[in-house]
């Protein structure tokens, strides 16, 4: 028998609404609360370290304090006493420190040319003078709006190297961590993370700038005092502790046909050449008032940004995070898992910001969160489906490698947590939603 | 040439949100930018034809508040006032005109039930009822309609909506360019010179504006018999003085008043 099913057996026991004893599932809080101050609960997860989530991780979860005020609110609170003069002196001191006179690079920003990377690399260009390369990660499968917005950035004035990994490899690991993790988007984030500071090491610069800052979405506050980005998120002492997909470096190799090169892409950063190269990474965030809204008002002035042609499925917004085509799968899974879909993201970041208030915010989740993302769900299937010619060691692993509607929906089911869906006459609800 | 054309309108146009005027790109990135009342106020001393408000959100929050801003609006503001989003039914309408509308716009309404046009005409006339397009180029000279201020598909091609629109008894077509709305990179021509081909009613093109060009390529494009200003204006880029002298000075027909004080008190 195949390790994965084609069908998972679902207790619908577990669901019933009158079940008092549930089980909460990631080592999430049992009891939810939501945020009085934004939208999102105290069920998100935040910023894990990819390459060592297996299918029986445990999350951390996002504090809410004793008024019921989650950490990224009190962030935005701290923020506002931030004296931002003195912030952009310290950028300032700092790029005169790495500047460069003799036509090399002299720092390196990660990007996929979105908003947030349009600013980033634009800024430290042309207003703190500095001689940006920009390195981009791709997405799994390019939006036709994301690829000309890519496109763009580069012709805003910036090289550009290109990281499109072996579509083959992508598409299983990115199989294997929908099967452990129900987690389709890490594939990337795993490559994005560590991509920056491995061409650093390659093209020997060590200054290396992100965007924004996750601790804004609800990382430890502690996280966020110093600029500098904890190596733990880019770098591994030991091969042997990490996993892709939720599947060892070593089952990879053994039971799925790929071989050490295949793999080389996704691993984190050496920690030897990151010390030896004296690399240290920034976040933009953290020397400027990072506002999202504001960032695409810039990237449409600057580049000819273009807004994606409707709304994201699960969401209202259609600015941020448009360039892959697997991400409206991304926030479906993380409404499955911890009952908080697109819709609370992007109300929760636009609160925060002051674009709209918490009664708008609580309209859109109610709308949107959760919605089924049809619009690209046929080619994602195809994406997934491991087929027997493509890869005839690996699809064997899986019973039915082909995925479809019925497939997925089962799997689904497979990583709801009872304590947050209820199952009564055949319709899934959550047993919890923002007011 | 231009002198056979209409008169041109030249319309402010506030998108409002909560108690707040608001402005996007693409109707995105909603940015609150002041007071509703004391932008109008200006709009109308500086002679502007119309005013528009549209809640431009009330589908996508599913509520509808234009009532308090417009009976504010009518203390200080003595030109026609469109208003429109949020309008589901005869009885949304009429609230809007007692509190001061001269004219009501719909959109998503429409779209999920056509006959609401003509519900709305019957009651009071075509000239009340303007039909909202938001209209997203999808092709060489192919638009659709959207709606839900433009974030929602609806799989109707926008021409031939404006063209039902208008047999169920809208009066007026108010089209938005999408793709051109708050770019600052000129009106979509083409759009706009289709659906006035496609209709008798007025045409106001809404979208696009960032330089007196612009306008220029408007009108000589197509004869719409309006134009909406939201971005130029709320960004104190151009004035509507300016704008009308342009026009003046461009052989473009409207109405010869430099304020709508002196015409109107």
């Amino acid at each position: 028998m195949p390790p994965f099913p084609k069908r998972r057996k679902i207790d619908f026991a577990k669901f019933d609404s009158s079940r008092a004893d549930r089980e909460a599932k990631y080592g999430l809080p049992n009891s939810v609360t939501f945020c009085r101050r934004c939208v999102t609960s105290n069920q998100k997860p935040i910023s894990a370290v990819e390459f060592q989530h297996k299918s029986d991780s445990k999350k951390q979860a996002i504090h809410l304090d004793d008024l019921e005020i989650c950490d990224a609110c009190r962030m935005t609170e701290k923020k506002a006493g931030i004296n931002w003069a003195e912030r952009d002196a310290q950028l300032r001191e700092l790029c005169d420190k790495h500047r460069s006179r003799d036509g090399s690079y002299d720092c390196l920003v990660p990007g996929s040319g979105g908003k947030d990377s349009f600013v980033a690399a634009h800024m430290l260009k042309y207003k703190y003078g500095m001689h940006p390369l920009t390195v981009t990660w791709a997405p799994h499968v390019y939006t036709e709006w994301g690829w000309r917005n890519f496109q763009r950035w580069i012709h805003a004035g910036f090289d550009n190297y290109l990281c499109t990994p072996n579509g083959r490899v992508h598409r299983l690991l990115t199989r294997l961590a929908v099967e452990n993790l129900f987690h389709p988007f890490q594939a990337f984030i795993l490559g994005q993370k560590s991509l920056a500071p491995k061409m650093a090491v390659l093209h020997q610069i060590p200054l290396v700038f992100y965007g924004e800052n996750e601790a804004e979405y609800g990382n430890p506050i502690g996280d966020n005092d110093s600029a500098i980005r904890q190596w733990k998120y880019f770098s591994a002492p030991e091969k042997s502790s990490i996993y892709l997909g939720g599947t060892s470096v070593k089952d990879l190799t053994t039971d799925f046909g790929l071989e050490q090169v295949d793999l080389d892409p996704y691993l984190p950063a050496n920690p030897a050449d990151l010390k030896s190269l004296g690399i240290e990474v920034h976040y933009l965030g953290y020397y400027m008032k990072w506002h999202p809204q504001s960032c695409y008002y810039y990237a449409v002035e600057h580049g000819g940004f273009e807004a994606s042609p409707e709304r994201t499925p699960g969401t209202y917004s259609k600015y941020n995070s448009i360039d892959d085509r697997i991400d409206d799968f991304h926030y479906y899974t993380t409404f499955i898992k911890y009952g908080i879909g697109r819709a609370t993201y992007d109300a929760a970041q636009e609160i925060r910001s002051g674009d709209i208030n918490r009664d708008e915010g609580v309209a859109l989740v109610q709308r949107f969160d959760g919605e089924f993302p049809t619009r690209f769900a046929d080619e994602i299937f195809e994406y997934l489906s491991i087929t027997e010619k493509e890869f005839p060691q690996a699809a064997k692993m899986f019973e039915q490698p082909r995925i479809d509607h019925a497939y997925f929906n089962n799997l689904a089911d497979s990583f709801r947590s009872p304590h947050l869906w209820s199952y009564n006459d055949g319709q899934w609800s959550l047993r919890h939603q923002v007011k | 040439m231009l002198d056979n054309l209409p008169i041109l309108r030249l319309i402010a146009r506030l998108d409002i949100k909560g108690s707040n005027l608001i402005k996007g790109v693409h109707l995105e990135g909603l940015r609150v930018v002041g007071d509703p009342q004391v932008h109008a106020a200006k709009y109308y001393a500086e002679g502007a034809d119309e005013i528009i408000y549209m809640d431009t959100v009330a589908s996508l929050y599913g509520r509808n508040n234009l009532i308090d801003v417009v009976s504010r609006a009518t203390e200080h503001v003595f030109v026609p006032m469109t208003v429109g989003g949020g309008i589901r039914s005869v009885e949304d309408a009429r609230t809007l005109l007692r509190a001061g509308a001269d004219k009501v716009a719909i959109n998503t309404a429409a779209i999920k039930n056509p006959t609401l046009i003509k519900e709305l005409s019957d009651v009071w006339g075509s000239s009340t009822i303007v039909l909202s397009i938001e209209a997203k180029r999808v092709s060489d000279k192919k638009w659709e309609a959207y709606t839900d201020n433009g974030r929602e598909r609806t799989g109707l091609d926008a021409v031939e909506w404006a063209q039902k629109g208008a047999a169920q008894g809208a009066g007026e077509i108010f089209v938005t360019s999408v793709d051109q709305e708050g770019t600052k990179k000129g009106f979509d021509c083409e759009l706009v010179a289709e659906i006035c081909r496609a209709v008798d009613v007025p045409v106001v093109a809404s979208g696009g504006f960032g330089s007196l060009q612009h306008l220029n390529d408007l009108v000589t494009a197509s004869r719409p018999t309006g134009v909406a200003f939201a971005d130029a204006l709320h960004y104190d880029k151009f004035s509507l003085k300016q704008i009308r002298q342009f026009c003046i000075d461009s052989n473009i027909p409207t109405r010869q008043a430099v304020s709508g004080a002196e015409v109107y008190k």
